[in-house]
């Protein structure tokens, strides 16, 4: 009983801190440490390492394929790809306010979802897009086909010539 | 020991053990018969392991069907309906994006009362999300969460975003133009969270399109981690109703005691007695509730009558549930197209008034107006503290309150009526007349 009462006036007086103490002080720091490092974790486990998304690099056929004149969606792609005389570009139809797929027509694109509307280049003329449609790198491979590069976005009005 | 049996008496005692099985187990079941005195009626509601969290009495003010209009009870009754027919319809389901939609032609064509089950998960989460709102409003505008309640709201809104959660992920599954468009709608507007945005849009997904991995993710939230964190949260918010002194009541509705007799408090050390008579068995329970003695009041017994008032509301949900589902179909939009979203695109009436917001602004429309409304919802028992017309529907104390939460209220209202009648293709405003 005295021995219990002496150990509770050195903690008050500023006696070298108990035994107990710093043990208590100690479990707490490593069960609350744990619990971060077992969220921390968690995080990282529902981070997938791969994905089995799309490639960013595909091939969309040979510039035959795009008579002068084309303006058309390739679907999987989620790309326009557009031909005026020798000049084609590739630009994104994903909207790029929330995502949804743009439609294609002559005069521009235009979004079902909340009503973006972009010029016939790319440009927002209405709606709450808040950039423009990105252009997509395309090039050449030596096999004759072209290449578009989505993790490549270019200038719009940077043409590829043919 | 002299004590011997013959055979005929060790024959009979067998049989009387036996002949005495049924009331043996049934009394040790339920320990009570059903009660007729008031002890009976405590004791039931002691007792029983699905009554024990009612109170032993009741206030009658509770009981007053146009002062909560059971919206509660309500939303609770729809999350169980919810509950049964959505573990029946996990037995169909596979969530997989090639099978996904065929299933829900399957649950239409093949299986055994499959479109009506389906149905009533449909209906029954449309119901809990206006059940869940109005329930909000009936406690805001009878000024039920004041203290010691506040914290009871905070877990309310909680609960309200977890409804809205659970059946945004819940209609996901099907796998038709409407989930496919809804899911990269609603991943992209978690993309335009500050900071985290695409991260939280990449851990949603599990990839950077929306595919097998986001199904995947969206059906064990909807079935597995928010249902647990549903069903966590009420148990909270029901034992909160009990500790903080049961639902609210005017203060005119309790009876006024004369505290003690005045030859009690005339012993010296005594002064505290009539007070200390408040503390019951259950330990301290705030407010008037836990007595000792008979002291009038405005309670009664929760047996039978909260139980049949809670029984009507249950025949009456589960009724209204099944006779939706009968009359009306849900609805099953075409098979995902990924190519092209439906024009116009539009999410369940719930959501069409955030997504009215965000045809204006992504970030503010969807993220930034959406946070802060939460987040002001979350503090309004902090705001608001002033301990004024508790209990009273659209009390005069309370105007300027009342006002700014209906204004609240019927902003929503209208935008959600702006996006379901007034927008057509491309989102562009039409007249519906």
């Amino acid at each position: 009983m005295s021995e219990k009462n002496d150990a509770r006036n050195t903690t008050e007086v500023g006696e070298p801190i108990s035994r107990r103490k710093v043990l208590a002080w100690l479990t707490t720091m490593g069960l609350f440490g744990s619990a971060i490092v077992t969220v921390f974790s968690n995080l990282v486990f529902i981070k997938p390492r791969a994905t089995y998304g799309q490639p960013m690099r595909f091939s969309i056929g040979t510039p035959d394929e795009f008579p002068p004149g084309t303006r058309i969606a390739l679907g999987t792609q989620k790309i326009a790809v557009i031909r005026e005389g020798d000049k084609m570009a590739a630009i994104s139809t994903t909207c790029t306010h929330l995502g949804c797929i743009v439609g294609v027509a002559d005069t521009g694109f235009a979004c079902p979802c909340h009503g973006s509307r972009y010029d016939q280049d790319g440009n927002v003329t209405g709606g709450p897009a808040p950039k423009a449609l990105p252009w997509f790198e395309l090039s050449l491979a030596p096999n004759g086909e072209l290449e578009v590069d989505k993790s490549k976005e270019i200038k719009a009005g940077k043409w590829f010539t043919v | 020991m002299v004590y011997r049996m013959s055979d005929t008496s060790q024959t009979k005692n067998i049989l009387s053990v036996i002949r005495n099985m049924p009331a043996a187990v049934w009394s040790s079941v339920f320990r009570h018969n059903l009660p007729h005195t008031d002890l009976g009626r405590s004791q039931t509601s002691f007792t029983n392991f699905f009554l024990h969290m009612h109170p032993v009495k009741v206030h009658k003010n509770t009981l007053r069907p146009w002062f909560t209009m059971g919206l509660g009870l309500i939303s609770l009754f729809l999350f169980l309906i919810l509950t049964v027919t959505g573990v029946l319809l996990m037995f169909y389901y596979v969530p997989s994006t090639t099978q996904a939609y065929d299933r829900m032609l399957d649950l239409r064509g093949s299986v055994a009362f499959g479109d009506f089950l389906r149905n009533m998960h449909r209906w029954s989460a449309h119901g809990m999300v206006a059940a869940v709102f109005l329930h909000m409003c009936r406690v805001f505008f009878t000024g039920s969460y004041k203290k010691p309640r506040e914290f009871n709201w905070v877990l309310g809104v909680g609960l309200f975003l977890l409804t809205l959660f659970l059946s945004f992920t819940g209609y996901l599954l099907p796998w038709d133009q409407l989930a496919f468009w809804a899911i990269t709608v609603g991943t992209a507007i978690a993309g335009y969270a500050p900071v985290f945005g695409e991260q939280i849009r990449f851990l949603l997904l599990g990839d950077t399109t929306v595919g097998q991995e986001a199904l995947l993710r969206f059906y064990v939230l909807h079935v597995a981690v928010l249902p647990i964190a549903m069903v966590t949260m009420i148990a909270i918010h029901f034992w909160r109703i009990r500790k903080d002194g049961g639902l609210s009541r005017p203060v005119a509705s309790d009876i006024v005691v004369d505290p003690a007799p005045p030859q009690e408090l005339a012993l010296p050390g005594a002064i505290n007695l009539i007070e200390k008579k408040r503390y019951g068995v259950q330990g301290v329970v705030r407010g008037p509730f836990t007595k000792v003695g008979n002291v009038p009041d405005n309670s009664v017994y929760s047996y039978p009558n909260l139980l049949l008032a809670e029984l009507f509301v249950l025949i009456l949900t589960i009724f209204g549930v099944l006779a939706v589902s009968y009359f009306f179909n849900a609805p099953l939009e075409e098979p995902v197209n990924v190519l092209h979203p439906p024009n116009p695109a539009k999410a369940p009436w719930y959501f069409l008034g955030l997504q009215e917001m965000v045809s204006y602004s992504a970030f503010w429309g969807g993220v930034g107006i959406p946070a802060i409304e939460v987040l002001i919802l979350f503090l309004v028992p902090y705001f608001d503290r002033a301990q004024k017309g508790i209990g009273l529907w659209f009390s005069r104390e309370r105007l300027l309150a009342n006002t700014l939460f209906g204004t609240f209220v019927v902003v929503n209202i209208v935008l959600i009526i702006i996006g379901t009648f007034f927008r057509g293709q491309n989102w562009e405003f039409v007249s519906p007349f």
